[in-house]
This record gives structure tokens, C-alpha cells and sequence, in this order.
């Protein structure tokens, strides 16, 4: 409970600290906008159609993969912290880890294969 | 809790907060003066004595600087994203454990915001969340350069978080503790007698793809891929101006400031001096409060050491091309990630329980 209590007031400090970092500028800072300003920058050429431009369905295909292998590394954590103290108890956890790196390793392998990251 | 509880714990999270965000000055000044050294010209020396006080006239200059918000884009967004990036990185430092204790007030302080039991995972899971701030300021923006550079910035921070994760998960096996204070409390004394017992000599494959990793994190050069001033303008923050724009340096340098913290901590001994065992310390310097004080100054020599060295690499290093960074991450530093697992598993089976 005193964790959370720290951790809530460290929130409101910073909190704090971003807000004011941000409206600050606002207040100091002289206001003149003209259109040029406020256009779109690309190196001072008149921006061509649409910004929002169709980009590469790999960009989509590495988050999908990293979901998927963020679940899976995620799964290593509560092993690794009762595996030093499992040892004595005999290889049980050793096997447990043998198996899913294999099934883990698999996949990799797979995706590596398939050239899924060559994005050019 | 009492009301004094309530005052020690905002004076400790001003206090470290403060202290943290004193990293973003000093390391403007030092990547300037080493760039400067490196290329062989003055650098930054007209403000000031040596131009000590180029980071304040810097600051200075943002605060006063127009702020104007590009009538295209998502305002909301647009705003929200030098925040969302900042907040992040001034969350994650409430998990390092910066020294022992100190005894004040007849209380035992402990020198760390708060000691979460899953402090490890608490520091993975905040600092993933900055690349919400980078993708939503180069969508926001609406500018072809900004989108492209957020959307490699997006898939390189979740590509190098795997790595990064699986590192720490190594760490987690040899202390068999989430818990940031309880692993440096374990790295007392001497590894194999002449060693000092810290992590890196448990953990070396570990350590490597962690520092590789932490860099990618971090949007530093060589793997700046998000910026590459040369193809993409500035990447996601070329619509940013004043101090919107330096929001996102600040956060970049405190991420910089909590990664080297996290390598020190995990594999460096965090607060220990080598070889030397705190115990015996206390005797020397007869006092907590001092000791308490020499492990501060241990634990801010060895983050510098590492501050320095991201700035040593940044200016010594040329950039990653996009699938080769890609390629080093998928393709070698998860595998070696993986097989770091595998043998720290293995050996640590038979020497049963220590690496």
C-alpha cells in the first residue's frame, strides 16, 4: 500500500512537472502566427496530396509478430524467478524450458525463414 | 500512515525527480563537448566559462520561443505527444534503488522512491509506453516524414524490446528476484575471490544483448532510425517547435539516464564499491549516514561511466540502415537472447542454483 501511495504521488509530480513544462511556453512565448508557420514542413516544397500515405504491410506484420513473441517472452518470467530455487527439487523446470525454447525457437526460425523482415 | 510518511515521500520523489532531470543539462553539455572534441573544434564556449552554461541559455531560448500548432494537424494528438513521451520517462525512475539507507529522523530512508517487488517488470512495462508518444506525434503531425520516421521508430522500440526482455530474464534466474534493491544486495562482495560479485560476470551474453538493445530503445545512434536527419527532415518531431520539441530530448535523455541506471543496477553492483562489502565499509567510515553517501556517489560514477559511453558511441558509430537494424534485432539478438536462457538454465543446473 505505501508502494502505491509513493508511486501515486510520483504521478502527480510529474504530471505536474510535463503540464507546466508545456503550458509554460504558451504563456512566455510571442504568438505571431502566419501561414507559412503553419503550414505542413517538407523541406519548403508544397506538400503533394494526402500525408496519410499508404506504407508498408510489414510495418503491420513486426507488431503482429511482436505480440505474439511478447506473449511468449512474457511467460519466461515467472519461470526464471522460481527456477533457481526449483533446482534441487530435480529437472523438471529444465525440461519445461527445453520444450517451449524448442517450440519458441521453431517459430523464429520460421518467420526468418520466410523473410517476413526484408522490407526492401 | 502517518503524516510524516506523506512528507518523506514527496520530499523523496521532488528530491530524485529534481536529481534525475539534472541529466538532461549536463548531458547536453557533455554530447557537445565531446562531439566538438571527437570533430575537432571548440564546441559549445561563448556562455559561460568553458560554456558551462550553454544548456541554461538552450533552455532559456525554448521557453521564449513561439509555439505554434500546424493548422493541418490533430491538435489533440499533436499536444498530447511530447506529454505522453515525457511522463513515461519520468515514471520509471521510481524503481531504481539509488543507495542503501539512510537513517534520519531515527527512521531507516531507504535512497529509492518506492521498492516495488516487481520493480523489473514495472520499469519494462512504463518505459515501453513512450513509443506511444513518438507515434502518435508523427501521425499527428501529418506530414509524409513525420509518419514514415514514427513508423520505424514504432517497429524498432517493440522490435528491441524482445531482446531487452529476454536479457532481463536471465538476471531474474541467477537472483531469483524481480526486485531491483534485492538484486543489488546480492552482488556484495567477491565472485570467485578475485572478481567483484557483480552481475556481468554471471550474466555476460545477457549484458551484451542488453546493452544492444538498450541503445535501439532508446533512439540513440547507430540505430537513431526514427531522426535520420539525413532522409527524413527530423523524423516524427519535425513539426515540433519551442519547447515541445525539447520535451522529446528530455524524455530521450532520462530514458538514457534510467537505461544506464538499469545496467549498473543489474550488472554492475548498483550502490557497491568492488570487492569491498558494505558491512566492512560502515566500519571504516563509522557512520550510515556517510556510507549512505558514498554509495550515492558509487551509483552516480557508474551510471556517468555509462552515460558516457552512449555518448562516446553516438559520435563514433555510423547509423543502421532500416532492415539491417531489422535483421540485427530478429535475427541475432533474440536468437542469442534465447540461447543466453538456455545456458545460464544449463549451467546453472549443474552447479546447482549459482552460476
Amino acid at each position: 500500500m505505501e508502494n502505491l501511495i509513493a508511486l501515486a504521488v510520483l504521478f502527480a509530480v510529474a504530471l505536474l512537472l510535463c503540464g507546466a513544462i508545456l503550458a509554460i511556453t504558451q504563456i512566455l512565448g510571442p504568438k505571431n502566427p502566419v501561414p507559412e508557420r503553419l503550414g505542413t514542413y517538407e523541406c519548403g516544397v508544397k506538400p503533394e496530396g494526402n500525408p496519410r500515405i499508404p506504407f508498408k504491410s510489414s510495418f503491420y506484420l513486426i507488431a503482429v509478430l511482436f505480440l505474439l513473441f511478447d506473449v511468449e517472452a512474457a511467460f519466461f518470467l515467472p519461470w526464471a524467478l522460481v527456477y533457481r530455487d526449483s533446482i534441487s527439487a530435480g529437472p523438471e523446470l529444465l525440461w519445461a524450458l527445453l520444450v517451449y525454447l524448442g517450440l519458441m525457437a521453431v517459430g523464429l526460425f520460421y518467420i526468418l525463414r520466410k523473410k517476413i523482415l526484408k522490407l526492401n | 500512515m502517518e503524516a510524516f510518511d506523506y512528507i518523506l515521500s514527496i520530499s523523496k520523489v521532488v528530491l530524485i525527480l529534481v536529481g534525475v532531470i539534472q541529466v538532461v543539462p549536463i548531458m547536453i553539455y557533455v554530447e557537445r563537448k565531446v562531439a566538438a572534441l571527437i570533430q575537432d573544434r571548440p564546441g559549445p564556449n561563448r556562455v559561460g566559462p568553458l560554456g558551462l552554461f550553454q544548456p541554461i541559455a538552450d533552455a532559456v531560448k525554448f521557453l521564449f520561443k513561439e509555439d505554434p500548432i500546424p493548422l493541418n494537424t490533430n491538435r489533440f494528438l499533436y499536444t498530447l505527444a511530447p506529454f505522453l513521451s515525457l511522463l513515461p520517462a519520468c515514471l520509471v525512475i521510481a524503481a531504481l534503488p539509488i543507495a542503501d539507507k539512510a537513517i534520519l529522523f531515527g527512521r531507516e530512508i531507504y535512497i529509492q522512491i518506492t521498492d516495488l517487488d516487481v520493480s523489473l517488470i514495472y520499469i519494462l512495462a512504463i518505459g515501453s509506453l513512450g513509443v506511444y508518444g513518438i507515434l502518435f506525434g508523427g501521425w499527428a503531425s501529418n506530414n509524409k516524414y513525420s509518419l514514415i520516421g514514427s513508423l520505424r521508430s514504432a517497429s524498432q522500440m517493440v522490435s528491441y524490446e524482445l531482446p531487452l526482455g529476454l536479457a532481463v530474464v536471465g538476471t531474474v534466474m541467477v537472483y531469483g528476484t524481480f526486485s531491483l534493491r534485492e538484486m543489488v544486495l546480492q552482488q556484495e562482495g567477491t565472485f570467485l575471490g578475485f572478481l567483484p560479485n557483480w552481475g556481468i560476470f554471471y550474466q555476460p551474453l545477457g549484458f551484451l544483448v542488453f546493452l544492444v538493445a538498450s541503445f535501439a530503445e532508446t533512439n540513440r545512434l547507430p540505430f537513431d532510425l526514427p531522426e535520420t536527419e539525413a532522409e527524413l527532415v527530423a523524423g516524427f518531431h519535425t513539426e515540433y517547435g519551442s519547447m515541445k520539441f525539447a520535451t522529446f530530448f528530455m524524455a530521450e535523455y532520462m530514458n538514457l539516464a534510467t537505461m544506464a541506471g538499469l545496467m549498473t543496477v543489474m550488472y554492475f553492483g548498483g550502490w557497491h564499491l568492488p570487492w569491498v562489502k558494505d558491512s566492512q565499509l560502515l566500519e571504516w567510515l563509522g557512520s550510515q549516514n556517510l556510507l549512505c553517501i558514498v554509495q550515492i556517489i558509487t551509483y552516480i560514477v557508474k551510471v556517468a561511466f555509462f552515460l558516457f559511453l552512449y555518448v562516446l558511441i553516438r559520435w563514433t558509430l555510423p547509423r543502421f540502415r532500416f532492415d539491417q537494424l531489422m535483421e540485427l534485432s530478429w535475427g541475432s539478438l533474440i536468437p542469442l537472447g534465447l540461447i543466453n536462457i538456455l545456458l545460464s538454465a544449463v549451467i546453472m543446473y549443474f552447479t546447482g542454483g549459482k552460476v
